[in-house]
């Protein structure tokens, strides 16, 4: 026992005196990494450049060949796909988009009238999009739409077929034989 | 073949197709016979190369159709608002907005040009342009001589915001929707709001200058 408690004292003994390092130990161990050749990957480019350029003879069945031309064409269709202008356009530079909407409402009087539609620049003038609700009983017909500022044409759709213009707006002959209302919308 | 052959017909393909293949809308698609629909894309297709935006087009393409006009007017209209689009982004610059390019269009459509446009930008330096420029518009279609309506808009350009603009055409409209000539309303209420702006006794960094050539 007391010779593993000698052994012991020794060893912490050891422990505690102080590493003597070689002086000369850091600049040996930056000339050995100056020495080493820079990792550029210079020569794993070239291998696959060589492996690039080597010919090859590939052989393709006419099955094959199709299935080529089918996937290059996919790929293709996916590449204008995602450049061109497919359902929201991409913003085009300069063009700012961003901005805050306002509800606006939009009302017409027509007690006669079945249905009422509104169409205009911000509905992609669709028939169907925005239908307006009637007041019970006396024939106001309004629909709230959130705008962004700017300037917007628009017309109400009775029954599906009769175009009017908005009686309490600015009216503007189109170039289509008919007349807008126009909306302008302020940002400030 | 050879892989490298292969290799660059697939990337010369793969290089070429996207910006050689016509861009199809597809809000057109079922609205337009495909003759003038072509044609539409082709315009669409010319305003993204000039950097314009195209929705106003697309917007013009899409009332036609729904109001059954002729393909040949829907094709002549769309073509006609991409040159003014073009004349409203030379004259308001390249950051301009989407809303201040339509809005310049429709001024420019109402009978103001291209340095009507250029003097509103410089007389609102770092300003929205839209309701300025929409106003003028506006103010033509409430029945206002377009030299007259150009000289309120650039009077009013140093010193009103938005909403100073919009209620200066609401009251020009009332007065007209009570009787009023279109020029007297505008007259009187111009006369109020830069005496507003002055106030008393004093000068409003406005400048008016005579209106310029107008379109024939």
């Amino acid at each position: 026992m007391a010779e593993h408690d000698d052994t012991i004292a020794r060893a912490v003994q050891a422990l505690k005196e102080p590493v003597r390092i070689d002086p000369s130990l850091t600049s040996r161990v930056m000339s050995e990494i100056e020495a080493l050749p820079m990792p550029d990957g210079t020569a794993g480019r070239a291998t696959v450049l060589e492996w690039l350029r080597r010919p090859r003879t590939i052989r393709l069945s006419p099955l094959g060949g199709l299935a080529m031309a089918a996937g290059l064409t996919a790929v293709v269709l996916a590449g204008s796909w995602f450049a061109g202008p497919r359902g929201t356009p991409a913003p085009v530079q300069g063009i700012a988009t961003a901005q805050f909407t306002q509800p606006i409402q939009f009302v017409l009087v027509a007690p006669e009238a079945g249905s009422v539609t509104l169409v205009g620049d911000f509905n992609d003038w669709n028939l169907t999009a925005t239908p307006m609700e009637k007041e019970a009983g006396d024939g106001v017909w309004w629909v709230t739409v959130p705008l962004e500022p700017g300037r917007y044409r628009y017309s109400f759709v009775v029954d599906g077929t009769t175009w009017l213009g908005d009686p309490n707006a600015p009216t503007l002959e189109d170039e289509f034989g008919r007349s807008n209302a126009v909306v302008t919308i302020g940002g400030a | 073949m050879r892989l490298e052959t292969l290799t660059m017909v697939l990337g010369g393909m793969l290089w070429l197709a996207p910006g050689n293949m016509h861009a199809q809308e597809p809000r057109l698609e079922g609205r337009l016979p495909d003759a003038a629909r072509a044609q539409v894309n082709t315009i669409l297709d010319e305003a993204r190369a000039a950097g314009l935006p195209t929705e106003p087009l697309v917007d013009r393409a899409l009332e036609g159709a729904a109001k059954g006009a002729a393909p040949q007017l829907i094709v002549s209209a769309v073509s006609r608002l991409r040159g003014e689009l073009g004349v409203a982004r030379e004259a308001f610059g390249e950051t301009a907005s989407l809303a201040e390019l339509t809005a310049g269009a429709s001024a420019l459509r109402a009978g103001a040009v291209e340095g009507d446009l250029a003097r509103l930008k410089e007389l609102r330096p770092g300003q929205p342009l839209t309701v300025a420029a929409a106003v003028l518009a506006d103010l033509v279609a409430a029945g206002v001589p377009v030299d007259t309506a150009i000289t309120a808009v650039m009077a009013l350009a140093r010193d009103a915001q938005d909403a100073d603009y919009v209620a200066f055409r609401r009251n020009v409209q009332r007065d007209i929707a009570l009787g009023a000539s279109p020029a007297a309303a505008l007259g009187v209420r111009l006369q109020a709001a830069t005496d507003l702006a002055a106030g008393p006794g004093g000068e409003t960094g406005s400048t008016t200058k005579p209106p310029r050539k107008r379109k024939p």
